[in-house]
């Protein structure tokens, strides 16, 4: 018998589908030293399929095929939106840096997006085997991506470092689920909530669990399995830095968000007793030590990676007040702070490609990711100045920008998932917010207070494509902080 | 006890019984053979080759068809039980190898235009 194919709801992945294949047939055919062509085809094909991702949200129907394997609903629809923009803002990024480098350059774009292409896939992914055959598509191509400057001993210690702490976090993942499916007699994420719920939480489930966890722990870089990440970081060309930290850790957290919300949750939140301790350590650390090392950075790469780490831990906050409120029974409030989760993402994508957008513009002319190439930015390009500080408090979650309304609503779920373990959590994150602002703010201060460097005081040209991601980055950022219903909505509509 | 557990318990039976039986084997063979030790019996035996130096140098353009070959070696495992059911499967079938297949042969051709099936 044949499967049923629904080609809507199939419609976004399909064309991102066409879209790499014909990158990578671009890429032999046209002569080798110029990708600007390539990197037209790869813009337009993310943009093309973001068509139908507005088709299917206007439609709304929740459309789900191969036995509830792959499904289409409000959740995959906002995430699949959220990879493709962030697909074509890195495109954006990279096209000069790429241009100028001295790389293979057709092929940077075929990687890009055969990872994009994972990261679609697994917002729709409800079933353990697809899952991981996304996270693979979402991984093997960035480890190459780290190691693009291949004739750069760095950038190849970046790469092989991930890869092998992608390969030892699979090992962990694929463990912990081939016990999953020993417990639950299947793979599908609804058949294991339904067993949760049916039959209770043996010890082994617990093993699994907590297996399973840590592997995508290693993806999305929490402490104490983080340590990979500012070498990694610091290696990679910056736009790969900026596509690492945004969307391939989305493509983490979204896995994370599948597993525990249709999985480990339970029809009615039995099993959350399971994940929300180790979600719940997870963050304070990730959030605490990130920022305590963030404090100590010079290098503006490497301070962003500390700080991605600590972002990180804010995002895990209202996970862990799912967890929390789940097991008290209150629902309701569960499915509000896993929203919570899915706008931080969404806002942290935004601030982060903005500030790195700007760091790759900064370096054009200073060849340097030191923090103190920053000085005297403001009389020298005062534009990039402003925005830059426009990412960095948004990111320190200062209003009315959108970093403070995701704080806002982190802060909001975490006290009202209540009880000793939240309000100790929302804490930790008040302090941890505290400590972040000092180093978003060191960055800020070398740009208004302190005289250039250089003789060259002439203003940094910026290329058309990063003024595009930074008009993008930046409006998302004032916009969203204006007006937050924007993505508010967003994340009720998803869960 | 559930089921699962039983199930886990078989394959206790069966470890214990591994090493019981490779233990019994060795410690047999200890007990009734003379011994006679020489250096050249310790050496490890490869094929009647001398298994040293260990890390020989092997050309770097092997990786490449080594991996070409494992990316068709897997074809052919996916197109295996496409074929017992190629009947079943109709047109669609048909389609949906053929896209499978091309996916795979423009990495090839991929490969080739970039001149590196040539062993010069």
């Amino acid at each position: 018998m044949n499967p049923v194919f629904d080609w809507h709801a199939l419609a976004p992945d399909v064309v991102l589908a066409a879209t790499v294949l014909l990158t990578l047939v671009a890429t032999f055919l046209l002569p080798d030293r110029d990708a600007t062509q390539v990197s037209r085809i790869a813009a337009i094909g993310v943009l093309a399929a973001l068509v139908p991702v507005v088709t299917l949200a206007n439609d709304g129907a929740d459309r789900a095929m191969f036995d509830g394997a792959y499904v289409v609903d409000n959740y995959a629809l906002a995430l699949k939106a959220f990879f493709l923009v962030a697909a074509y803002v890195t495109i954006l990024l990279s096209v000069d840096y790429i241009q100028e480098g001295d790389y293979y350059r057709g092929e940077f774009y075929f990687l890009l997006l055969t990872s994009v292409l994972g990261m679609s896939v697994m917002a729709s992914a409800r079933d353990l085997i697809t899952m991981f055959v996304a996270l693979e598509t979402i991984s093997i191509p960035t480890f190459v991506l780290a190691a693009y400057r291949k004739h750069d001993r760095v950038s190849n210690e970046a790469g092989v470092k991930y890869y092998v702490i992608g390969v030892l976090s699979s090992a962990l993942m694929l463990y912990g689920m081939s016990l999953i499916f020993g417990y639950a007699g299947s793979t599908r994420l609804a058949e294991i909530g339904a067993q949760v719920s049916a039959a209770g939480a043996p010890p082994l489930l617990a093993v699994a669990v907590f297996l399973s966890l840590v592997g995508f722990a290693f993806k999305v870089s929490a402490v104490p399995f983080h340590f990979w990440a500012p070498d990694t970081y610091e290696g990679a060309p910056t736009p790969v830095t900026a596509f690492l930290s945004v969307s391939s850790k989305a493509g983490g957290f979204v896995a994370l968000l599948n597993i525990v919300f249709f999985g480990f949750y339970g029809v009615d939140g039995a099993g959350t007793e399971l994940w929300w301790p180790v979600i719940w350590v997870l963050a304070a650390l990730s959030m605490t030590l990130g920022n305590l090392a963030a404090l100590r950075q010079t290098n503006v790469v490497r301070m962003l990676a500390y700080s991605s780490v600590a972002q990180g831990g804010f995002m895990l906050v209202p996970f862990a007040a799912a967890g929390i409120a789940g097991a008290a029974g209150d629902l309701g409030q569960a499915d509000t702070a896993f929203g919570a989760v899915v706008i931080y993402l969404l806002v942290y994508g935004a601030m982060n490609l903005g500030a790195f957008a700007v760091v790759i513009a900064a370096a054009r002319r200073t060849r340097s990711a030191e923090i103190s190439s920053f000085a005297g930015l403001f009389q020298t390009s005062p534009t990039l100045a402003v925005l830059m500080t426009v990412f960095m408090a948004s990111l320190a979650g200062i209003p009315p920008l959108a970093g403070w309304f995701a704080k806002f609503v982190m802060f909001q779920s975490a006290v009202e998932a209540g009880g000793a373990w939240g309000i100790t959590l929302a804490v930790v994150a008040g302090v941890n917010s505290v400590i972040a602002f000092f180093y978003y703010a060191g960055v800020m201060r070398q740009m208004w207070f302190k005289e250039p460097a250089g003789e060259d005081r002439s203003e940094i040209e910026v290329p058309y494509a990063l003024t595009g991601a930074l008009a993008i980055t930046a409006a998302v950022t004032l916009v969203v902080g204006v007006y937050p219903q924007l993505f508010a909505r967003v994340g009720e509509l998803a869960f | 006890m559930t089921e699962f557990y039983r199930q886990y318990l078989a394959v206790a039976v069966f470890v214990v019984a591994a090493f019981g039986m490779v233990g019994a084997m060795l410690g047999l063979a200890r007990l009734l053979r003379p011994t006679n030790p020489q250096d050249e019996k310790y050496v490890t035996y490869e094929s009647g080759a001398d298994p040293l130096p260990l890390f020989g140098q092997a050309n770097v353009r092997y990786y490449i068809y080594a991996l070409l070959f494992v990316i068709f070696d897997v074809e052919a495992v996916f197109i295996f039980p496409w074929a017992i059911d190629v009947d079943g499967l109709e047109w669609f079938g048909l389609i949906e190898m053929t896209i499978f297949i091309g996916v795979l042969l423009l990495g090839l051709a991929y490969v080739w235009r970039k001149g590196l099936l040539k062993w010069a």
